[in-house]
């Protein structure tokens, strides 16, 4: 079966490629097209993950350019992580699948909608099954057209245009870093399959210098992909896409791409101790950084977004921290939470027509199944003990501890406390606080329901995969089927594990006692810190901040290029055509008819020509 | 008389068969126009076929012998093709074609002798690809400047004579320092075969080389254009009528990228190695500066041009490189700026027709009104910006892994264009097709069949490139060798 992986993506690719052909005539029927396609995908991709288990790994590539006598491939490649993030992309793919039918069922462009998850997630999986950097970074690129165009699929809101136009700029700029990243590891390693540059990484062919460079161009690419300081402000913006789609890209999948990246490449960041620190710091600092804006914004979707910029920050520090299973143990968790969270939101929205926090309220009762399922989501990224996501925060904190690098150990143990907390405000004042108006509220339909406790089935038993008590199933397999890597395993002290608890407790019984109880002022901490507050609320001002300098540089540039072409260029030329046009004139002029002149200019050309010859003393010797 | 004589010179029974035609029988005029572009078209394919089973295409004649005795001096008839010039003759037909077909509904007076004059046009650019000695060269590249400016000057719009003279002029002062190379080189050499030159060229003196060098890149710098040689081509491409410009920004500019490399990189050797910096600070100018530039615009045209600017220093970047890759990367890019150059002025001819502007504060929204058209148009941007699947992705990705290899800070630079083209294209196409519209007229027509197959035929050369490169690759790879047979490594 494994000689067959590489037909995964054809069929989501298959479904966009129909639903764009077909348009109008399939308006109602796309869903059962996109469902149908994608559930095949998923089927396939855990009939090759059992393979993969029982056979091991297997790479297949073909010619695709040749260049003189370089070669470039595109192929396959199926190993652990690979299978892994096929399976999870396909699971979440197919479950957005289904949960659109529902909540886009009354769009009138309902295929377009279809095929562009198709088209996302034919480039998702065919990204993951790469076995070299170039085809990476093609299908990178063109997981960033689905986003692009699925944030702004509705086009006609202005909103969704400059968030479609930022996400893809923002993510480009991102992008060069880790082409120029790929080109450089070409001319060093004289390849871009991943198996030869782990061989030259391991035959010590780089300088370490250069090891370093071409490692953080690479992370560049990741920072912009998975939303980290200082690339991390499109991603709230994407926001304006649907939320099936914020779901499944901008949640559980394309924005894990960098952790995947990095993951992948694990052998030639292991190769660079600046490199794996730059990447360590980066994510640590995101982690808190994006929690305390999550922690005061209002609108629900954003709550949530900046608590992936969060998440994707941890999964980073772990990778940083030689946490390889960590890390990756954390994406996939964090995948069935996270589309759980964001479904269970778009369900919430669906049925109350705001995203605004502050206009909702008393759904716990009228939601029966949304507003369990969004605890459970909720309690799983607070790291609340026994579900997933207390297992992988859990490893990844041990990993902090296990390097060395304290400082950024505690950053992630306030990041875990504060997003406790901002879980748990969004949780009371959605579900708990008195209902704001009277407007009838209906749980969704099944076909959004189903998908949801899919997810949160998965959000609670995923943790089992890789503990410290039962057994690291997960991290095992990992780590035996990709020789570079070797098996660390994090042990700590007991402590960390009951700090985190405590931690994650402390948080939601803070939420709690503000927004549940309210026997503490809503405003006692923005009135307290109201500096510090209106800084968090504006998102720190990085946006206005790139407006300033980027934006208005490059236009400034734009304008001063303007200058020069009219000033300078052209009156250059208007000069030399000036010049040609008076010669030219001046030319006509002796042509004016007069034989007089003529015959003086044939009598003083004869006298030149004379004495010309005379003081050469040529022609009459 | 061999194909590829037929080939050249097969416009001419289109041209004379509309010359029979009725004056005001316009229709038939069209019809007559659109079959003298079929023919050479189908005589390329021909061309190619022969070219792929490996038979002979070269051909030569005595033209003419000038002088006596020892100044005794023949000029041949020599034609000849290459995998580089082979792609650009194929491209030159395919294109002429579709913007005739295009020119049908988007020309709106004087179809005779508007069709005329693109065949000659087109005959002089296929005589361009094909010439194998300086001096047919020339004659053929001459022969695209007069009909090129009375199609300007006389179908263009609002500022077409001024369009129509800054064109002659720079070409003019282009092909003047063309002719004194050429002429240098045939007196100092005594041939114009281009075969024979490129082993004799190298082995002149220095100073002559270097002079000779500068000059063509001069003439060919008009064409491509290199900043500060480029204001008449911004002008044509604002002002001359969109069809036109499918060919002029799809092929004709491809000549100054074509004479780079065959005679630049082909007879110097030596002078581009040592010129690598210098030429590779050119394309980044052009790369830069155009993308800034195309910022700022208003307008779609304008910021088309400037884009075009932009594009072609990506084939100066790759030629800079003077690798292997690189070349490649440059030829990649001319055949590919040349499929997206053409799809964006038909859609410009298209959103002309419809909405009557090309300003983009008037428009918005289009993908309400003309959802495929909007589409397309959207496609096209991404094709140029350089998404991976399309023509655009193969062409950079190539330049900019040559220039790595040998100025790798210079290359990084040029990056920052990659990100800049993105910011430009999704302005000027998002500001059209996202948001709100203005009304617009009611009876928008959509995408119509004659509008609609050249798009997605287009649209299909640059996904197939972009997903299939080696279809170009493996007419090159002998080309290639021949052209850096002259490098030192």
């Amino acid at each position: 079966m494994l000689e067959y992986a590489w037909i995964i993506p054809v069929f989501p690719l298959l479904s966009f490629v129909l639903l764009i052909l077909l348009r109008q005539t399939v308006t109602d029927k796309s869903s059962y097209i996109g469902i149908g396609l994608s559930g095949v995908s998923l089927i396939l991709s855990g009939v090759v993950l059992l393979a993969q288990m029982s056979q091991g790994n297997l790479i297949k590539s073909v010619s695709w350019l040749s260049i003189g006598n370089i070669e470039l491939t595109v192929g396959y490649l199926v190993n652990p992580l690979n299978a892994m993030m096929l399976v999870l992309v396909s699971l979440v793919s197919f479950l957005v699948h289904i949960y659109s039918m529902g909540y886009m069922k009354e769009d009138s462009r309902l295929n377009v909608f279809y095929a562009y998850l198709g088209l996302f997630t034919f480039a998702m999986l065919a990204l993951v099954l790469s076995p070299n950097l170039l085809q990476i970074y093609m299908f990178w690129e063109l997981v960033g057209l689905g986003s692009f165009l699925l944030i702004g699929f509705y086009f006609y809101k202005k909103e969704a245009r400059q968030a479609a136009k930022k996400a893809f700029i923002m993510t480009r700029i991102g992008d060069i870093g880790l082409l120029i990243g790929i080109i450089l590891l070409f001319w060093q390693t004289g390849s871009l399959e991943l198996t030869s540059i782990f061989a030259a990484v391991e035959a010590g062919a780089m300088e370490e210098g250069m090891i370093t460079l071409i490692a953080i161009l690479i992370f560049v690419g990741a920072i912009g992909k998975s939303g980290q300081f200082p690339l991390h402000s499109w991603l709230p913006d994407a926001m304006e896409g649907p939320t099936p789609v914020s779901a499944l890209i901008h949640a559980a999948t394309m924005v894990a791409a960098g952790v995947y990246l990095v993951a992948t490449l694990f052998p030639l960041y292991e190769a660079s101790e600046t490199a794996m620190l730059v990447v360590a710091t980066i994510g640590a600092f995101t982690a808190i950084f994006a929690a305390t804006i999550a922690l005061v914004q209002k609108d629900l979707k954003r709550v949530l977004a900046y608590s992936t910029v969060s998440q994707l920050g941890y999964m980073m520090l772990a990778l940083g921290s030689a946490g390889y299973v960590a890390g990756v143990f954390h994406l996939m968790t964090h995948a069935f939470f996270k589309a759980l969270l964001f479904l269970a939101a778009g369900s919430v929205i669906h049925a109350v027509h705001t995203q605004n926090i502050e206009k909702m309220g008393g759904l716990w009762k009228k939601m029966k199944w949304t507003g369990p399922l969004f605890l459970i989501g909720a309690l799983a990224i607070s790291g609340f003990p026994l579900l997933s996501g207390f297992f992988s925060k859990e490893e990844i904190l041990l990993a902090a501890w296990g390097e060395g690098h304290y400082v950024l150990f505690v950053l992630a143990l306030i990041a875990a406390f504060l997003t406790a907390f901002y879980m748990f405000r969004l949780f009371f004042m959605v579900f708990t606080s008195p209902a704001k108006t009277n407007n009838v509220v209906k749980e969704s339909p099944k076909s959004m329901t189903f998908p949801m406790i899919v997810l949160g089935a998965l959000a609670v038993v995923a943790g089992y995969l890789n503990t410290p008590w039962f057994g690291t199933f997960l991290g095992d397999w990992l780590t035996a089927g990709n020789g570079f890597v070797e098996a660390h395993h994090a042990e700590g002290p007991i402590w960390i594990m009951l700090v985190t608890i405590l931690l994650s407790l402390g948080g939601i019984y803070l939420a709690y006692v503000i927004y549940h109880k309210k026997s503490l002022e809503r405003d006692f901490l923005s009135s307290t810190f109201p500096i510090a507050y209106t800084v968090m609320y504006n998102r720190y001002f990085v946006d206005e901040f790139y407006q300033m300098t980027v934006g208005y540089g490059a236009r400034a540039l734009g304008y001063l290029g303007v200058f020069l072409e009219k000033y300078i260029v052209n009156v250059i030329a208007s000069l030399c055509s000036e010049i040609v046009q008076g010669i030219g004139k001046q030319g006509s002029k002796l042509q004016n008819g007069q034989v007089q002149t003529y015959g003086a200019v044939v009598f003083v050309g004869l006298v030149i020509i004379l004495a010309v010859a005379v003081m050469q003393g040529g022609v009459f010797q | 008389m061999s194909w590829l004589s037929l080939l050249v010179f097969s416009p001419l029974i289109g041209i004379l068969l509309l010359t029979i035609t009725p004056k005001h029988n316009a229709n038939m005029a069209k019809l007559v126009g659109v079959i003298g572009a079929v023919i050479p078209f189908l005589l390329s394919l021909i061309v190619f076929q022969t070219f792929h089973a490996g038979n002979e295409l070269s051909e030569k004649l005595t033209w003419m012998t000038l002088g006596q005795d020892a100044f005794q001096f023949t000029i041949n008839y020599e034609l000849g093709v290459n995998g580089f010039s082979l792609i650009l003759l194929l491209l030159t037909t395919l294109i002429s074609l579709l913007s005739m077909v295009i020119a049908r509904t988007q020309v709106k007076t004087s179809w005779r002798s508007y069709y005329i004059l693109c065949l000659l046009l087109e005959l002089g650019i296929l005589g361009v690809f094909a010439a194998e000695n300086l001096i047919l060269f020339f004659i053929f590249f001459e022969l695209t400047l007069l009909p090129m400016f009375l199609l300007i000057g006389k179908w263009g719009g609002l500022e077409r004579e001024k369009a129509a003279y800054s064109y002659l002029i720079y070409n003019g002062l282009g092909s003047a320092a063309l002719l004194i190379v050429f002429v240098a080189l045939i007196a100092k050499t005594g041939t114009s075969n281009m075969t024979e030159l490129m082993t004799i060229v190298p082995q002149l003196d220095d100073g002559f080389r270097m002079g000779a060098f500068i000059g063509l890149l001069l003439a060919f710098g008009v064409k491509l254009p290199i900043i500060p040689l480029h204001t008449w081509m911004v002008r044509v491409h604002v002002y001359a009528p969109t069809a036109l410009v499918m060919i002029h920004a799809g092929v004709l500019l491809k000549i100054g990228a074509y004479g780079l490399i065959r005679f630049g990189l082909g007879f110097f050797p030596a002078e581009f190695e040592n010129m690598a910096p210098l030429i590779a600070i050119l394309g980044i100018v052009n790369l830069l500066y155009g993308a800034f530039i195309a910022l700022v615009q208003q307008e779609l045209r304008r910021i088309l041009a400037y884009s075009s600017v932009s594009h072609m220093g990506i084939v100066l970047i790759g030629i800079a490189a003077v690798n292997e890759a690189g070349v490649q990367g440059a030829i990649f890019q001319t055949v590919s700026h040349g499929l997206i150059a053409a799809l964006f002025f038909l859609l410009v001819g298209v959103l002309i027709e419809r909405t009557g502007t090309t300003e983009l504060k008037k428009l918005g929204g289009l993908a309400k009104v003309m959802p495929v058209t909007a589409g397309v148009l959207l496609t096209a941007a991404l094709a140029s910006l350089g998404l991976p699947g399309m023509s655009g992705f193969v062409s950079e990705f190539m330049a900019f892994l040559g220039l790595f290899e040998t100025l790798p800070i210079l290359a990084a630079i040029g990056t920052l264009g990659l990100i800049l083209t993105a910011v430009y294209m999704l302005r000027a196409v998002l500001n059209i097709t996202f948001g709100e519209g203005p009304t617009y007229p009611e009876n928008l027509r959509p995408l119509s069949g004659t509008e609609g197959w050249p798009v997605f035929i287009l649209l299909g050369m640059i996904v197939l490139i972009g997903v299939y490169p080696t279809v170009l690759t493996d007419m090159l790879s002998t080309t290639l060798e021949t052209i850096l047979i002259g490098m030192g490594g």
